[in-house]
């Protein structure tokens, strides 16, 4: 299985595995909702929040435009603060190199913080090939995941959303805990546990938000300390990052700071934002030894492209949270450890088309990722523009779409045969159409059909399909009810004086 | 660093972005506005300590002021409200500065630990864990989120921060700033001018949390389980 993928399933299977489960289904409905109330209210609060969109959008377009230029900038400075930087072409290149290190201070004792990138290049499973090693995650949500077998995370802020309580508690009973359910005796118990693993470490691994590249120093956005202790107490730090994850200076790391956690979690800042290099002479804590590796590992293939605009992310998963695929299938249904509107975007990029072809058609096309996107990429716009090179460039077979197309085309361009339809529509589906009572859920007055065959059963296998309203009711019908009665009316004005 | 894989690397991208390097001396980053500076800007010290009140509340702080001359009975209170006995301490020529040094004298050295500038990591990171409180110095709270800011010293290292279980920040009022920006600028221009000399800064908006399990909230996770703000006015 390619790193970048969760599963080997084919993407219908995924769905329908997804549609199984209904916790999940709720949960991700319940984040949803929660984020959808305070991501608004906290821009609202900042206020002129397209000003700050635009600020956003213009500080990640101009370092993904000297990209080269502010890495070097960067890579030197982690130099001169006596740290080291290795630039990683592949995944297999940045893990060949963090083992040597690791191998080299005989670390034994890894304790990691939450990173999609290490994620991205399976590098926890990596280390645990060393002899006589153990890699701890030490963000609650990853924890929780490492110990049940390594689940695969669902959402890119909240990794654990498809898991309850109970879930939770049985995890951790094999761990030996003996409370309740209760989340936050649960959390107690983890803090309890992973302390003891902080204390006796020997390596630390982060991700990276953003590198300062004036100040040769990386940049952490968290909530619960656990990656503060990964920076402070191992004798050695090993920071892996997107190559594109970087800013100019202080200034727009605070920014983009800002603007993240209130996308992500809808916080004014989270708890810790972080700021840290290596060690300086005379402090005591903070890591020894210093490693950045800076990964490509497909990125550089979005430049110069109509893709560029995915580098400007900053994973804030505000996308993931408007996009009503994301809210049906969760995050498993992509099949990427990037899912939602970005990772359906960003996947095949990285991963290709042939693995996440399925991905850039998992999507209504509403905009809504792009209308909240604090950065501003065009994301609806980029999965067309993904669709249309899949059908173009890489001669994937349209000619059924094409007839597909004619055949309406002919069909509603020819009155007679436009009119047939609409009228027929009505008839001929009642075989397959339901009537109940009208709710939220279902408001449509003439029944609603639930299988379908062919074409529809893609749409039928996933939500109702209306019936088509019958001949005299529908809208044209309406309309043309609706006109003359105003006529009526103007005429009777008209006539009364 | 091996430069050759960095040229290497640094070329690829120059290549398929078709963009020469080595064009930013002539590009420098110029921001289309000024909202980080201007957001905030012009309230007076009392405004802003209202504000940092508010924006503390709410991520569950408890937010003290006291005036300087009752600092000490102030801290003592603190003490005995969260019934702490093992206390780790900076340190700092602020004690004097702030009219604590008797109030050191008069702890007790059983109970009271330092962050040592010269101890070694084992040393300094254990009296941390040992501790079930620690008191710190920050350089700046930053009103619109209720965050202190503090640079990482020889004398209260990154640790000091994380490990205790419950933490009080004393902040001058004359230190409250608007927002993150000020703080930056603050950060920016003394590591330039050779002023400060750290490897880490931290901006930390109250106690640590969760929300991974159903997504209820959790106060207190790896870091400290409770913050406490003492401002103390100073003007």
């Amino acid at each position: 299985m390619a790193t970048l993928s969760t599963s080997n399933e084919p993407f219908l299977t995924r769905i329908k595995e997804s549609e199984a489960d209904k916790f999940m289904q709720k949960s991700v409905a319940k984040a949803q909702d929660a984020q959808w109330e305070k991501r608004p209210a906290s821009r609202k609060e900042l206020g002129h929040w397209e000003d700050w969109r635009n600020l956003g959008e213009q500080i990640r377009q101009h370092v993904i435009k000297y990209l080269p230029d502010y890495l070097e900038e960067f890579s030197d400075n982690v130099e001169k603060r006596g740290g080291h930087v290795f630039f990683a072409q592949t995944d297999k290149d940045a893990v060949a190199y963090i083992k040597k290190i690791a191998q080299q201070k005989q670390a034994h004792k890894i304790v990691k913080s939450k990173s999609m990138v290490t994620t991205e290049i399976n590098l926890d499973k990596e280390l645990l090939k060393l002899p006589d090693t153990s890699v701890l995650e030490t963000d609650l949500a990853e924890f929780i995941l490492e110990e049940d077998n390594w689940d695969e995370p669902t959402h890119i802020v909240f990794p654990t959303l498809h898991k309850n309580r109970d879930q939770i508690r049985k995890i951790f009973q094999k761990l030996g805990y003996k409370g309740s359910n209760e989340p936050g005796e649960m959390a107690k118990f983890a803090r309890h546990y992973l302390r003891r693993s902080f204390l006796e470490a020997d390596l630390g691994i982060t991700g990276c938000n953003f590198a300062i590249a004036d100040q040769g120093m990386i940049n952490l956005v968290t909530n619960e300390g656990n990656a503060d202790l990964t920076m402070a107490i191992p004798d050695t730090q090993v920071v892996v990052m997107g190559m594109e994850r970087i800013v100019p200076s202080l200034k727009e790391a605070e920014v983009m700071d800002n603007m993240l956690s209130r996308s992500a979690v809808g916080q004014k800042l989270t708890s810790y934002c972080t700021f840290a290099g290596p060690q300086t002479a005379d402090e005591s804590d903070g890591p020894k030894d210093f490693y950045v590796v800076i990964l490509d590992n497909g990125r550089s293939k979005a430049l110069g492209t109509d893709f560029e605009p995915a580098l400007q992310c900053i994973r804030c998963g505000s996308c993931l949270n408007v996009c009503p695929v994301y809210r049906h299938i969760g995050g498993h249904g992509y099949g990427s450890i990037y899912p939602g509107p970005i990772g359906a975007v960003l996947s095949p990029i990285l991963g290709g088309y042939e693995k996440f072809k399925d991905l850039p058609f998992a999507c209504s096309l509403n905009a809504a990722c792009t209308d909240t996107c604090p950065v501003k990429i065009p994301l609806h716009k980029l999965l067309i523009k993904h669709r249309e090179v899949m059908m173009d460039k890489m001669k994937i077979d349209h000619s059924f779409n094409n007839v597909l197309m004619k055949g309406a085309g002919v069909a509603t361009a020819t009155p007679i045969v436009f009119n047939i339809a609409l009228k027929g529509g009505y008839l001929g589906s009642a075989p397959l159409a339901k009537k109940s009572k009208t709710s939220v859920d279902n408001f449509f007055h003439y029944g609603h059909i639930e299988w379908a065959p062919s074409l529809a059963k893609g749409w039928t296998d996933v939500r109702s399909l209306p019936r088509p309203a019958k001949g005299s009711e529908n809208f044209r019908s309406w309309y043309k009810k609706h006109q003359a009665a105003k006529q009526a009316q103007a005429k009777e004005e008209h006539d009364n004086g | 660093m091996d430069k050759a894989n960095r040229e290497a690397f640094l070329n690829n991208i120059a290549t398929h972005a078709k963009r020469p390097r080595h064009q930013l001396a002539n590009h420098p980053f110029k921001p289309l506005n000024n909202l980080p500076e201007s957001t905030l800007s012009g309230k007076t010290q009392d405004q802003l300590l209202a504000i940092a009140r508010h924006s503390s509340e709410e991520v569950h702080v408890d937010f003290r002021t006291t005036a300087k001359e009752n600092l000490a009975a102030a801290i003592n209170d603190y003490l005995q409200h969260k019934n702490i006995q093992h206390l780790i301490l900076p340190t700092t020529d602020l004690w004097q500065k702030f009219s604590l040094a008797d109030w050191q004298n008069q702890r007790s050295t059983e109970h009271t630990a330092y962050w040592e500038p010269r101890a070694d990591r084992q040393t300094n990171v254990q009296r941390a864990q040992n501790a079930d409180g620690a008191i710190g110095f920050a350089d700046f709270l930053l009103a619109e989120s209720g965050t202190i800011a503090v640079a990482t010293v020889p004398g209260q290292g990154r640790a000091f921060h994380f490990l205790p279980t419950h933490y009080l920040s004393i902040i001058p009022k004359s230190r409250i700033v608007p927002r993150s920006r000020q703080a930056m600028l603050y950060y920016e221009q003394k590591i330039k001018s050779g002023e400060l000399t750290t490897s880490n800064i931290n901006l930390i908006t109250g106690p640590s949390n969760s929300g991974d399990i159903e997504m209820v909230l959790v106060v207190g996770v790896h870091g400290p389980l409770d913050m406490t703000y003492m401002v103390v006015e100073d003007l």
